[in-house]
This record gives structure tokens, C-alpha cells and sequence, in this order.
């Protein structure tokens, strides 16, 4: 909201500069965003009066006018479309400069002569409006300063207020705040009406149909309006707030409603049958065009304002065209009343429109200021559009709300904050906020002024108190120490442990949203997410099933930015819906493309699929071994994945998720040249720490023995065959296999390959002899020479 | 052998010693001249049966093979140890390792915070992303459909189930959970209907904090809590500083700002000038909060604070656009060393 300080002045005193009335606003929970300086720089400029107008010669949009700036007339080429003879206007004379950076000098315009410049509102800094002259009262004398027709420079604040504080959403409530931290008096504005002979209850009947969702309904009546331009003043001022003036009846609505933070709205009252005024929900689907040119359907749950025939304004929000004040306007009617919160919450969401007068009822406003509000607009008729006021009002409500009382402790109020607060501080503060305090053993009962509904207990009133006081006089303890271990976090702390071994593992981690588009989500057809109802952008619609998409996606991009050689995983939430709704999952996401995986001395060769999917069951191999678990690999297929090159990891026996190289398809949709495998296992599987019993194996005593043996086997017996034939071999001393060599072509002959182990044998009991090692690998020898067919490669 | 003999010998071997290209090279001519099977024994042996009349000389001229063949090892151990001269390996050449990992920013400040925390007691605790609007609105005093809520879209499943639009929902299910006294964090995703811009993200982390004692809890002890993380987190001589604020899960609330740590608080770029950077909110829990979870209010009191991850990040790591974090490029990643 914003604030121009010397309106401000009008209400309170405050001894202090901008900067430190901003400050003490901020820290008392008011945050000041920031301070703009207006109708500054404008020294030079005057009012100059239009004499004459006449066509340019040169410039058909150009005009030349001869203009009056209080000692003599000059010449002036002028391009706005509104000029015309006896116009009073902001001139600026040669010499003066003007807030937007230019200084004006004396200037041949298509060949004419130029003395100045007439401006318009952008040219002044006052708004960004360029269509036409600003204009002035037409009484103003030609040659005044132009500051003494719309105000002397000021500074306007911008102030956050938070939805509770609602009271402080006017000029006059934040000059309550402002009295109460610098300890000074608040001045109310003139309302005293002088009213004329007729009584309002003659023209003006309300009907409330609801009291529930408009407490009070207040109307007047004034007749001999004259509708016109507001004078200088009131339309800087509501133009310093960022309303735009309109005309002088709704300005004035406008001014109150900033004045004293009450919303009023004003009817044309021959637009008004019989000025009866009935309160009642709308009909569904009942239409109105609102004052914004909008034609809107209602529904029986929004408050109208209505008269017999038709509806004439939603209530609380925005009024309708029909009974618009327009230039003809010589009757009003004049409205002030409260709607409740929640059924104007309701409209503006319905709608899809807010305004000045929704935002306040929105976050309520007070019973008590309906008439205020009511009488200070009518006063300002009376005095700015020669209203006559009639007697009395139409006053419509159940009775005021019972004012709320509330019990503060003063040990309390010193235990929240963490300091020792006095009694009389508390109650100096609570005062100068307009509460009402009585002493009672423990402190104080508490009485909340009408505008303060967002005070409903205790804690509140510890707020006021710790706010006015000031967050800095606390100082920094810390809390005490016994609440340590309130929750099991094993999972969380886990869950960082893996991250951090995935990270040891070579692998970077990435971060991605939880949805993705319906396209990303198509990639796993079996694991599609959950939909989102209510998207904020197709990219984003569905909560992912899998964090495989986004990995596969996210390596593509990485390709085309030119970062060739990615090695990344991603721990995250998946989501599926089921029978019992919609649940969560984690998982372990990892994808590496290019030659990551390689020495830096060897990356010219291109990398082969096996070679990128033994990168990546390695680093699912190891970090599977390091949490205590083991891994074994069974076939699996899926689209995304090419067949052959893709396997379904099993961990401890069961099955945890999946790896394989990208299918080509998917390589070429990403352009990916080389080979990139994804793998992705539940975290669940490794989540529990692994379980380990007290006790180590006894470190062997006795030295090791190790024979070789290079096997030529048919293509399709694999590794793990091989291993499976060794361990159906009894051969306890056996203690470990060790692939280290695969070799083709030579003399293994087509369709076979020679795969070279090293065996060890130990024994805990005693030292191995050679003999015995080279019966040991006999016995393995002809084991798996039978078993496989194989032979045995001699050298 | 002759004096002569002697004489060559050790030029010999000074020579020999100085062209040696590596240490086993090196220890070979040391063995082959100063060994106990070496020449140098058979040098004393030549003294040892000279003639009287020579005796002097051979003693000098051993000597000398003992002193200079005896320098000229250590000369050359020193240089090839050096690897100033001669054939020693490469060291320019890359490193033997294949690719290292990185964490990413977001959870560079979630671990960290954890640790931070877990130093004066806090746990980890967590909720689901998929909330009910219990949890998440209601049981936080805040009405669903509130104009408070007004900046922070929710995306609805059905009426009642949504994606939390905050942590603060955790503290509720902590609190369902266990008795007082309490101290957990709750880092985790959460979800508003924002469109994504330089500085919001539909989808963005935070750590929710929450300490219920049996008896009041003061702003001075929230104010203390945030401090300590505040150093820890951001640098020493941070500090920290509250304005009063409106949450309504909170009375009172505040929202905190850190000395800038870039300029120490004299205002430069980072901070906009003004010494400051705001960061989060907090406050002391609302009772209306404590009566929803069936703690009494009148004897429980506690702080609760929430701050943005990436909101930390961007500022603790100098980083201009929220975006950044979510696109996983790895020259961006790559910086995070």
C-alpha cells in the first residue's frame, strides 16, 4: 500500500526523516518495501493559460498556441490532442527542467518557433499517462507554480501489509500505528456534516436480506451534485496511490476509502427505483455489467446490491454500469457498509475480479467506521461538488459486535520473549495501540478496539508487545538441551550416506522437479506417474513414476551442450496411484554416456554398449556391496531399453529395478552418437543399515597359492556359467575366481572364446604345497571341461 | 692397484655416478664402487699392501675415492629424487581417476543443514509430498481457501488431498507422533502453483524447524537458534536480525534476515546495499496449532522456523537464477567442488 507522507502529516506528528519513520514502521511489523519521491524536480514549471490555438502549417497533429505564463505570451508548438483555447495547463517555460531528465529551450518545430513546452503527466513524473495536457482548475491563476496547484514534493512509502492487519490498509490506520511508536496524538479528518432540509429515510429505503453476509448497510442521500474534476490535490494524491481519478464523486469514494481504509461506492440514484435498495444474493446465473464493461453471470451464493428490477452492483467488489456516476449525475446515493470475508473471498474468486473496496472486505473492516466513513465522503461532496447532504441516514444492522476481551499474564508476556517486560510497559504499549486495560492479579484483561479483529488471544497481545518493544532489544539464548532424539532418522541419515557414496562412486547428482511433461512420462509406459489435475504448464503435468525419464532427458541436454561424458544419478520421490490413492516411492537413478568411466589416456576409441553397461552395473554392483547386500542380474526387457543390452537387477534375491543401454530409438531421439545406459533400483533395497553381526573372519595365517586357466568356450556360455560350473566343484580351499582376460580370434576358432581365470586356494590349517594347488586345478580343469565343453588353452 | 689405477677409478666412477638416470641404476654403481664386494674395499686392500714409500700417496688418493665417490652418489640421489634431470616420470600427465562426483547445491545446504542441526539436538523427521489438507492448511490454522493463501497456489488432487505447498505440515505429524519435548528439521519438496521465474520454481525445498518444550519458549530462544545456524551456515560473523511478520501458524512471527556475508553488512552488491538479506520466516507457535494435535496449550511452548533451500543456495553460492538448479547442466554442477 502505498503512503505519500505529507498526507500522512495530516493525522499524526512524528518528529523524524523518511528513513527513520521507515525504519520504526518495518521493525513494528509494517515492512516499508520502499520510498518513491514525487512531484520533485518540477521547480521550473507553471500553470500557463491557453490564449489561442491555432493549426500548424507544417504538421497536421501539431498545433500552436499562444501561451499566457503570467507576465507575457509566448509561442508554444504543443502535440496534444486536448489542447483548446482557455485551457489551464502545466507549461514549462524555457530554462525549466522537468523531472524526466529534459531541460527546456527555446526550439524551431517544424519551422515554428517554440517558447516552452505544455505537458502531460508522464512529462511530470506524476504517471505514466500520455494522452493528453494536464489540466488544471480553470480558476488557477496563470503563472502559479505548478506545486502549489497539485502539492509540494514528497515521499511516498510502500508498505507490505500482512492479510491480518487489515486496519492498517489506510492512510488513517497507519497513522494510528504511527501515533502509537512515536508516542504522539491521532487527529481524525472533518466529518461534521452540515445537512440540509430533506430526510434521507424520504429517498432512500435498504432492505438487508442477510445480515450474516452484510452485518451493516448504511446510505445516504445527497441531491445538487455537480460532477467534475476533482481539484489538483485529491487527484495527486489518489494518483500518488496509484488510483486513477475519475471524477469528483468517485474520487471522493476513492479518497475515503484510502482515507480511513473503508470501502463506500456511490450510486446514481435515478438509476436506483424508488432509491430502494435491497441486499439479497444473486439468482443464478442473473447477469450484470460491471463498471469495468465486463458482463458477468452470477450464481446464488454472491451478495448483490440490488433495487426491485435488477441487480446494480456486486457487493463489497465492484459496482455496475448501469448506475455508474456519470457527467449528468445529480442524485447520489451514497453506500457504506461491511460484507463478511468469506463471502466476498468466495465472489473474487468466482469472479475472477478484485478491487481497492474487495481487497478490504476481503480481510474484513470495521462495523464501527461504516457511518465515519459515510459522512467524511459526504462532507467532501458537499464541499468539492456542491452536494446538498439530507438529514439523517439509513442505518441498517443487528447491533454492533460485542467488543472481544482477552486475558494477557505478564510472566507470560516475559517467558515468550525471553526478556523481563514490566507491567506498566505492557499497559503503556496495549494503550497506545488503542486497547483497553484493566489490572487484574496476573495482569491484565484486555479490551481489543473494534479495528482490531485480528486480536483474538493472548498471543496476539504478546505480539503487540514484542513488536512496539522491538525484536532487537532480544537478545540470541540458546534453548535448553534435553530434547534430543525426538524422532527416528536413521532413514534421513541413510539416505545422505548413500548420497555421499554415490557421489564417492564417481557419479554427480542431479536435482529435477518432481512432475514432467506427459510426453517425458510416456518413456516408462508401465510406470506412467499420476496426472496432475491442475497443472501450471504442460511440461509439468505429471508426477513422475520413474526418475529414469528426466535422467535420460537430462543426459541429452548435457550432449547437446557439448558436456560429452556425463556420469550423474539422482536420489528422489516417484509417484503411483492405486486402490488406496496415490503413493510415494524413492528410488536411485544412474546414467552415464561418453567415456566417463575410462582413463583420460584412453577416450579416443568410441565406447561399445557392453563396455558403458559394465560401468553401470559396476556402480550399482558397488554400491550394492558397500551397503551389505548382494546383486545378481536376470533378463528384462523394455522398450526404452535395447534388447540384449538390458538386464533386471535382483537384490538379495529380489527384484529392485532395472539397467540396460538406451534403444536406439531413444539414442536417436536424443542424438546421442555413443551408447548411454540408465539404471535405476529402489532405494528401499539399501535403505536399512546393513545388518552386522559382532565378530571378524580370523585373517588367514597360512600364505595363498594362485593357478591360471584360460578356457576356450562356445560364444554363448557366459561368465556367470562358468562361475556356476566352478561352484558345483567340491573344492573347499577354493577362495577366489578371478576373471582377467577375454580373448577371440587366434586359435579359439569361430564362435569361441577363450576367457582366462586366476584361482586361489588357501587353507587356514597349513601351507599349500604346489602339488596340491596343481590337483586343485586339475580337478577345477576337468570340472568345467566336462560341464561345458570346453577346452583347455595351452601357454 | 697404482695410484694411477686409483686415480681413473675414481673419475670413472664420479662419471659413471653422475650420468646415472634412475635410482636402481644409481644403487648398482653404488654397489659396484662402495660396496663390501665393491672397488672400494679393494682400494684399501692397495693400501693396505703398499709400499712404505707410497703409503702416503695411495692413503690421499683413497681418500679421496672414499670422499668424492661417496659425494657424487648423494649429489645424484638428491638430483633424481628431485626429478630435475634425467628421465623421471611425467608428473604433468592426467591423474589415474575416471570421473569424481559432485552434490548438487540443494543438497549441499539439506546435508549441511543437517549436520548443522543435529549438533544441538535436532532430528531429521519427514512427511509425504502428497498431503492432505489437514495436515498442510487446516491443522496449521490456516482455512483452505483463505486470501493468505493467496500467494501460494496449491495444486489440488481432490478436496482433500493436495501437494504440500510448505514443510510446516511435518511439524503436525511430529507432533501427532510424539510427546514434548521436541527438536526436529524437516527438509523436503514442496509444491506452488508459481509460474517459474529468475527467482520461483513450482517446485522448491524446505527445512521446517520445530522445538516444543513443556513450559514457554521464548523469542530469544528462536532467536539464538537461528543465529547459531545462521554462523554455521553462512560464516561467523553473521548475524541475524527479526522483523516482526504474520504467519498464521506462528504468534508471535517474524521474518529474519542475515548480515550480508559477502561485505560483513557495509552493503555491496549481494545485499542490495543494505547490509542485509532477507531470508525466512519464524515465529512462536500459534496455540491454536498445539490445541489441533491435543497438546495443552496453557503448559507446551515452542519456536518453529522455515527457510527456502534454494533460497540459501542462491545466496551462499553466489547463484542468479533459481532455474539453474533444476537444469543439471554439468558445467553449472561442475562448479560445485
Amino acid at each position: 500500500m502505498k503512503v505519500p507522507l505529507n498526507w500522512l502529516r495530516e493525522y499524526v506528528e512524528f518528529d523524524d526523516d523518511v528513513q527513520g519513520l521507515a525504519d520504526k514502521l518495518t521493525f513494528s511489523g509494517i515492512e516499508v518495501e520502499g520510498i518513491a519521491r514525487v512531484r520533485d524536480g518540477l521547480e521550473g514549471v507553471i500553470v500557463g493559460e491557453v490564449t489561442e490555438v491555432k493549426d500548424h502549417p507544417g504538421a497536421d497533429r501539431l498545433k500552436i498556441c499562444m501561451v499566457n505564463d503570467g507576465r507575457e505570451i509566448v509561442q508554444v508548438v504543443c502535440g496534444a490532442p486536448n489542447v483548446k483555447e482557455g485551457d489551464r495547463a502545466a507549461f514549462a517555460p524555457v530554462g525549466a527542467k522537468l523531472p524526466v531528465g529534459i531541460k527546456i529551450k527555446k526550439a524551431k518545430v517544424r519551422g515554428e518557433e517554440s517558447f516552452g513546452m505544455l505537458c502531460a503527466e508522464d512529462e511530470l513524473g506524476l504517471s505514466d499517462d500520455h494522452s493528453g495536457l494536464f489540466l488544471v482548475d480553470p480558476e488557477t491563476p496563470a503563472g502559479a507554480r505548478i506545486n502549489d496547484v497539485i502539492g509540494e514534493p514528497d515521499d511516498v512509502l510502500d508498505l507490505e501489509i500482512t492479510w491480518n492487519r487489515s486496519d492498517c490498509l489506510s492512510i488513517l490506520g497507519i497513522a494510528r500505528e504511527v501515533a502509537a511508536l512515536y508516542g504522539t496524538d491521532l487527529r481524525l479528518p472533518d466529518a461534521e456534516l452540515c445537512e440540509s432540509e430533506s430526510r434521507c429515510t424520504e429517498k432512500v429505503s435498504v432492505e438487508v436480506r442477510s445480515y450474516e453476509a452484510c452485518p451493516r448497510y448504511t446510505a445516504r442521500y445527497l441531491s445538487g451534485v455537480e460532477v467534475g474534476q476533482s481539484p489538483g490535490w485529491m487527484k495527486a494524491r489518489l494518483a500518488a496511490c496509484g488510483i486513477r481519478p475519475i471524477n469528483n464523486i468517485v474520487d471522493i469514494t476513492n479518497y475515503v476509502l484510502l482515507e480511513t481504509g473503508h470501502p463506500l461506492h456511490a450510486f446514481d440514484y435515478t438509476q436506483v427505483k424508488d432509491g430502494g435498495i435491497i441486499v439479497r444474493y444473486a439468482e443464478e446465473k442473473e447477469k450484470i455489467t460491471t463498471l469495468d464493461g465486463a458482463e458477468r453471470e452470477l450464481d446464488d451464493r454472491i451478495l448483490v446490491i440490488a433495487d426491485s428490477d435488477k441487480p446494480l452492483a456486486v457487493a463489497g467488489v465492484m459496482g455496475g454500469a448501469g448506475s455508474e456516476i456519470g457527467d449528468t449525475t445529480s442524485r447520489v446515493l451514497l453506500e457504506s457498509a461491511t460484507f463478511a470475508a468469506p463471502g466476498i473471498h468466495r465472489t473474487v474468486s468466482k469472479l475472477g475480479l478484485t478491487s481497492e473496496s474487495s481487497h478490504r472486505f476481503e480481510r474484513g473492516v470495521d462495523f464501527d467506521w461504516v457511518d465515519f466513513a459515510s459522512r467524511r465522503a459526504a462532507k467532501l461532496m458537499a464541499e468539492l461538488a456542491g452536494a446538498e447532504v439530507s438529514v439523517g441516514v439509513v442505518d441498517r444492522h443487528e447491533g454492533p459486535p460485542q467488543a472481544r476481551v482477552v486475558d494477557l499474564s505478564v510472566k507470560t508476556v516475559s517467558d515468550v520473549m525471553g526478556i523481563e517486560v514490566h507491567r506498566e510497559d505492557c499497559a503503556s504499549i496495549l494503550s497506545s495501540l488503542q486497547f483497553s486495560v484493566f489490572e487484574t492479579d496476573i495482569g491484565f484483561s484486555v479490551t481489543v478496539p473494534s479495528f482490531r479483529g485480528d486480536v483474538t488471544i493472548e498471543a496476539d497481545l504478546i505480539e503487540e508487545i514484542a513488536r512496539m518493544k522491538g525484536l532487537d532489544a532480544i537478545p540470541a539464548a540458546m534453548p535448553g538441551c534435553h530434547a534430543v532424539g525426538t524422532v527416528d532418522d536413521q532413514r534421513s541419515l541413510r539416505r545422505e550416506e548413500i548420497r555421499d557414496q554415490l557421489i564417492g562412486l564417481g557419479l554427480t547428482e542431479t536435482v529435477n522437479y518432481s512432475f514432467l511433461s506427459k510426453k517425458l512420462s510416456e518413456m516408462l509406459p508401465d510406470q506412467p506417474g499420476v496426472p496432475l489435475p491442475n497443472p501450471v504448464s504442460a511440461d509439468y503435468s505429471v508426477m513422475r513414476g520413474s526418475l529414469a525419464p528426466q535422467m535420460v532427458d537430462m543426459l541429452g541436454r548435457n550432449l547437446s551442450h557439448q558436456n560429452h561424458d556425463c556420469a550423474c544419478f539422482e536420489i528422489g520421490k516417484v509417484f503411483s496411484s492405486g486402490r488406496g490413492g496415490i503413493s510415494e516411492g524413492e528410488r536411485i537413478c544412474v546414467g552415464l554416456i561418453g567415456h566417463a568411466g575410462r582413463y583420460a589416456l584412453d577416450r579416443v576409441s568410441k565406447t561399445k554398449d557392453e563396455e558403458v553397461f559394465l560401468w553401470g552395473k559396476g556402480i550399482l554392483e558397488a554400491l550394492i556391496a558397500i551397503n551389505g547386500r548382494s546383486m545378481d542380474l536376470e533378463p528384462f526387457s523394455a522398450s526404452l531399453l535395447k534388447q540384449g543390452a538390458c538386464a533386471r537387477v535382483m537384490i538379495d534375491g529380489a527384484p529392485r529395478g532395472w539397467i540396460g543401454v538406451l534403444s536406439d530409438a531413444a539414442r536417436k531421439e536424443y542424438r546421442m552418437i555413443e551408447p548411454a545406459v540408465v539404471g535405476e533400483i529402489d532405494l528401499e533395497a539399501v535403505i536399512e543399515s546393513p545388518v552386522r553381526e559382532a565378530g571378524i573372519d580370523q585373517i588367514p595365517v597360512f600364505p595363498a597359492i594362485s593357478r591360471d586357466i584360460a578356457i576356450v568356450v562356445s560364444e554363448d556360455v557366459a561368465h556367470g556359467d562358468i562361475l556356476e560350473a566352478v561352484q558345483g566343484i567340491k573344492c573347499p580351499e577354493l577362495t577366489r575366481i578371478e576373471l582377467f582376460d577375454i580373448f577371440r580370434g587366434g586359435g579359439t576358432g569361430d564362435g569361441r572364446k577363450s576367457m582366462a581365470y586366476s584361482f586361489t586356494f588357501q587353507a587356514s590349517d597349513r601351507t599349500l604345497t604346489d602339488d596340491e594347488a596343481n590337483g586343485f586345478r586339475d580337478r577345477l580343469r576337468d570340472g568345467i571341461v566336462s560341464k561345458l565343453n570346453a577346452e583347455i588353452r595351452e601357454g | 692397484m697404482t695410484p694411477d689405477d686409483i686415480r681413473k677409478s675414481t673419475e670413472t666412477a664420479v662419471a659413471e655416478i653422475a650420468a646415472a638416470t634412475d635410482s636402481d641404476s644409481l644403487e648398482c654403481l653404488r654397489i659396484k664402487y662402495l660396496g663390501k664386494k665393491g672397488m672400494l674395499p679393494l682400494v684399501m686392500k692397495a693400501l693396505g699392501s703398499a709400499e712404505r714409500s707410497q703409503k702416503a700417496e695411495i692413503g690421499k688418493l683413497a681418500n679421496e675415492f672414499k670422499v668424492r665417490v661417496g659425494d657424487a652418489v648423494k649429489a645424484r640421489t638428491a638430483a633424481l629424487s628431485q626429478g630435475a634431470q634425467g628421465n623421471g616420470i611425467d608428473y604433468t600427465l592426467p591423474g589415474n581417476w575416471k570421473s569424481f562426483g559432485l552434490k548438487h547445491p540443494i543438497y549441499r545446504v539439506i546435508s549441511d543443514s543437517i549436520k548443522i542441526f543435529s549438533r544441538i539436538g535436532f532430528s531429521v523427521a519427514e512427511g509425504p509430498d502428497i498431503e492432505t489438507a489437514y495436515h498442510n492448511f487446516e491443522a496449521l490454522n490456516t482455512p483452505a481457501h483463505h486470501p493468505s493463501l493467496d500467494g501460494q497456489d496449491t495444486f489440488w488432487f481432490d478436496e482433500k488431498t493436495l501437494l504440500r505447498t510448505q514443510t510446516s505440515p511435518v511439524q503436525i505429524r511430529v507432533m501427532e507422533s510424539v510427546k514434548p519435548p521436541i527438536r526436529v528439521i524437516t527438509p523436503g519438496c514442496c509444491y506452488r502453483r508459481d509460474t517459474t521465474d529468475a527467482t520461483h520454481s513450482a517446485n522448491f525445498y524446505q527445512i521446517e524447524g520445530l522445538y516444543v518444550d513443556e513450559r514457554h519458549v521464548s523469542i530469544a530462544e528462536l532467536k539464538g537458534t537461528i543465529t547459531y545456524f545462521a554462523q554455521a551456515m553462512m560464516g561467523k560473523d553473521v548475524q541475524v536480525r527479526f522483523r516482526p511478520h504474520f504467519f498464521p501458524f506462528t504468534e508471535p512471527s517474524v521474518e529474519f534476515d542475515f548480515s550480508c556475508h559477502v561485505c560483513a553488512g557495509k552493503g555491496c552488491r549481494v545485499c542490495k546495499q543494505s547490509g542485509w538479506i532477507e531470508i525466512s520466516g519464524a515465529g512462536i507457535v500459534d496455540p491454536r496449532v498445539f490445541e489441533k494435535v491435543g497438546y495443552d496449550p496453557a503448559k507446551v511452548g515452542g519456536f518453529a522456523f522455515g527457510m527456502g533451500v534454494e533460497r540459501i543456495a542462491m545466496i551462499k553460492y553466489g547463484i542468479p537464477d533459481i532455474r539453474m538448479l533444476y537444469e543439471n547442466d554439468l558445467r553449472f554442477l561442475g562448479q560445485f567442488k
